[in-house]
């Protein structure tokens, strides 16, 4: 009898827990009509800390905006944001609202976790920008899936003093991929090998930068290593062996490279106007000698990143939910944030306020108006389907080809069939 | 009549004891079981449903989001024919055969140095523990500083005509550096374990050893290895176990990616990175997780067996 109740409990307690997990379509109405009024959940992505009297005066505008609702404001650290949200989304409580970016949104809009804004919210895409709103589609599935937020990208910084040092001219920085290879060559041969130019490998925005097709145009097959990939990847080879990139590039983190750059051990390094303020503050040096020039591209267009903000397709609050997502995202509230750090607004016409077009002197004004007038044909370049798998098969590869194991082609071959074996995966 | 009746009331007095038997019985077991019910739900939810789950998931194609269908074998056969899957099996088994030696030899020859009662020992018994309370990501942190590039020893190296060593860029020198790391920080923990042994050995039989005329060597091999030797063999199992599984040192050091091409990834870190995020592939992880599972296990058995042979 004993056993028998064990066994009961065992099941008892087993066939609950093996309910839970992904799946279970019960959910909410993507009917955005109705009376906003509930409580919802707001899930940010590490801006506590900076930014928390914003949010709570955003919060407390909403509410009173829409009497009857109430939103409570979960923020989530950087590091393993994604295993956050899926560990919500495979148990069923993925906030109402979350802070999202494209590539996140991908897997979640598959799993019929985010809301399809097309038709519930549809009425608010003309308020962004054509290509901010786009960039929340999906390759496969009809919709857009997330209101765009804060864009952001910026200009490349050099070392001034170590290019002096090498004997190139400081006032002349690269603007060509060309000039850009031969500079870090001659960096690297000039200091014997000491300084590099660049602290990181190849990204698959950096081929995109480059003028590679990442894609197909059906969005079913990878397709970075056709020649103009190889020929990245082959140049990339060379600063490598010349030590004109970093020695430890090949295992580098976008955050290990900027120490880098700080700490003068490089000499180049992408970033933004927010990276100017910690110049100031850590390095005092470097920034007395920093040098700011445009992101080099073969395309024209630089690379942007994008962040959005997504609606749970199972709240059960939806016009709330929706009303909120947009009223973050809205015009005047983007506005308002982009004046308290530095990033862009994704709203249509907010770029040719006065804040980001009229020069003051500083060098904080310059990078900002450079890079909203450089947003206006920004692309972002990492395909929302390239999972953080896939960024890894890449830089492993792109990694054997630096080290001389394979060739630059067979390194991008096997990398594009990777990603294509992990594409067909994901469904 | 009387004897009528008094046996039928005896017959239900019997009945009445044999049914107030039966309950005795049926309320013996019931109590043990509400006591562990605690414990066992405990277990049941943190330990029993995730391993029965991870068995279940491994013959599946099982994705985050995703519940997937029952696949076969189908995982075991691609593990096969991934190349990760053998440079992790490769990484962790060097790890076990250059850490765990290690970790058995020196926090012995540390125990017998601090068991010595002098004036201050405790400060070095205190002082090899702390690496042990220490947070593995301040621990990691601080030998990437140390050896980076432009760290510490690397910049004493340059001083004293050496030249900068790549121990952080080089595959198999991070490998090192990751094991230095582990045994740095095992060693004060597993020291505890041998003191607590050596306190147990009989100094007559150090005394007698030493009226025999043999020295410190001769009595460490003779008396203290064979007195400790249980231990060694726990010591053994533990960090065998520990070695194979080992993810936070290789993480930190190698950076999410296993090293230069991955080439430093552990089992672990390619279930990490396989199994999780958004698109995470549950089931193949899973199957990675299996593996893992068996290979501790068999560790486990062999290290055991060796020690019971011994005993024969």
């Amino acid at each position: 009898m004993p056993r028998r109740a064990l066994a009961a409990a065992v099941v008892a307690l087993v066939l609950p827990l093996s309910a839970c997990g992904s799946g279970g379509d019960e959910g909410g109405s993507t009917d955005a009509s109705g009376k906003v009024e509930g409580d919802i959940t707001f899930q940010t992505w590490n801006l506590r800390a900076n930014f928390k009297p914003y949010f709570e005066g955003l919060i407390a505008d909403f509410e009173k905006k829409y009497p009857g609702t109430k939103v409570k404001w979960v923020d989530q650290p950087a590091e393993g944001y994604a295993d956050k949200i899926s560990a919500d989304a495979a148990g069923g409580t993925l906030p109402d609202v979350v802070n999202v970016s494209p590539d996140l949104v991908a897997p979640l809009a598959k799993a019929g976790l985010a809301l399809d804004l097309d038709k519930s919210a549809a009425k608010y895409k003309k308020e962004y920008l054509p290509g901010a709103w786009a960039s929340h589609e999906i390759p496969g599935l009809e919709g857009t899936y997330a209101f765009p937020w804060y864009l952001n990208t910026g200009p490349l910084f050099y070392n001034k003093s170590l290019f002096k040092e090498a004997g190139l001219d400081a006032s002349k920085p690269p603007k060509t991929y060309d000039e850009l290879f031969d500079d870090a060559l001659e960096l690297a041969d000039k200091s014997d090998g000491k300084v590099a130019t660049l602290a990181n490998v190849p990204t698959i925005e950096d081929f995109g930068r480059y003028g590679v097709e990442l894609m197909n145009k059906e969005g079913t097959a990878f397709a970075f290593n056709d020649a103009k990939g190889v020929e990245l990847l082959t140049k990339y080879k060379e600063l490598y062996d010349a030590k004109a990139l970093d020695s430890q590039a090949l295992t580098a983190t976008p955050e290990s490279s900027g120490k880098k750059f700080l700490t003068e051990a490089v000499a180049m390094n992408p970033g933004s106007a927010l990276d100017l303020g910690n110049f100031k503050k850590q390095a005092p040096n470097l920034y007395k000698n920093i040098g700011i020039t445009d992101q080099i591209t073969s395309t024209g267009k630089v690379n942007m990143y994008v962040m959005g903000v997504m609606v749970n397709a199972q709240t059960k609050r939806t016009p709330a939910a929706v009303a909120f997502a947009h009223f973050v995202t809205d015009a005047q509230n983007q506005m308002s944030f982009a004046k308290k750090v530095a990033i862009f607004p994704s709203t249509a016409g907010s770029l040719d306020d006065p804040y980001f077009t009229q020069e003051d002197g500083t060098d904080e004004t310059r990078v900002r108006i450079a890079a909203a007038k450089s947003l206006k044909n920004a692309v972002n370049y990492t395909p929302v389907l390239f999972s953080e798998q896939m960024k890894t098969e890449l830089r492993n590869s792109v990694a054997k080809a630096l080290q001389g194991k394979v060739s630059p082609k067979e390194a991008l071959d096997n990398a594009v069939k990777a990603c294509d074996r992990l594409l067909q995966q994901q469904g | 009549m009387a004897s009528s009746s008094s046996t039928a009331s005896s017959g239900t007095a019997a009945r009445g004891a044999s049914s107030g038997a039966v309950r005795v019985r049926r309320q013996l077991p019931t109590s043990p079981w509400l006591f562990a019910a605690p414990g066992l739900l405990v277990v049941g939810i943190f330990i029993l449903y995730p391993f029965v789950s991870t068995l279940v998931n491994a013959f599946t194609d099982r994705r985050t989001l995703i519940p997937g269908e029952f696949v076969g074998l189908a995982n075991f056969r691609e593990l096969l024919h991934d190349e990760m899957f053998w440079i992790g099996l490769r990484n962790s088994t060097l790890y076990v055969l250059g850490v765990v030696p290690a970790l058995v030899l020196l926090p012995l020859l540390l125990a017998l140095l601090v068991q010595k009662n002098i004036p201050g020992i405790a400060f070095f018994r205190s002082a090899f523990y702390t690496p042990v309370v220490a947070s593995i990501v301040v621990v990691g942190l601080i030998w990437v500083w140390l050896l980076d590039e432009r760290g510490l020893v690397n910049s004493l190296l340059e001083t004293i005509g050496v030249g900068r060593i790549g121990f952080l860029s080089d595959q198999w020198l991070l490998l090192l550096s990751a094991m230095a790391v582990t045994v740095w920080k095992g060693l004060g923990y597993y020291m505890i374990i041998y003191l607590a042994a050596l306190a147990n050995v009989p100094r007559e039989l150090h005394e007698a050893a030493s009226v025999d005329g043999a020295g410190a060597f001769r009595r460490f091999l003779t008396v203290t290895v064979p007195a400790v030797r249980s231990t060694m063999v726990l010591v053994g199992a533990l960090s065998s176990v520990a070695a194979f599984k080992v993810f936070s040192e290789v993480y930190l050091m190698a950076g999410p990616d296993g090293g230069p091409a991955g080439e430093d990834t552990t089992l672990v870190m390619l279930v990490q990175r396989t199994g999780t995020g958004l698109t995470g592939r549950v089931g193949y992880a899973s199957a990675i997780s299996v593996v893992v599972f068996v290979v501790t296990v068999a560790l486990m058995l062999l290290v055991l067996r060796a020690d019971r042979k011994e005993d024969a």
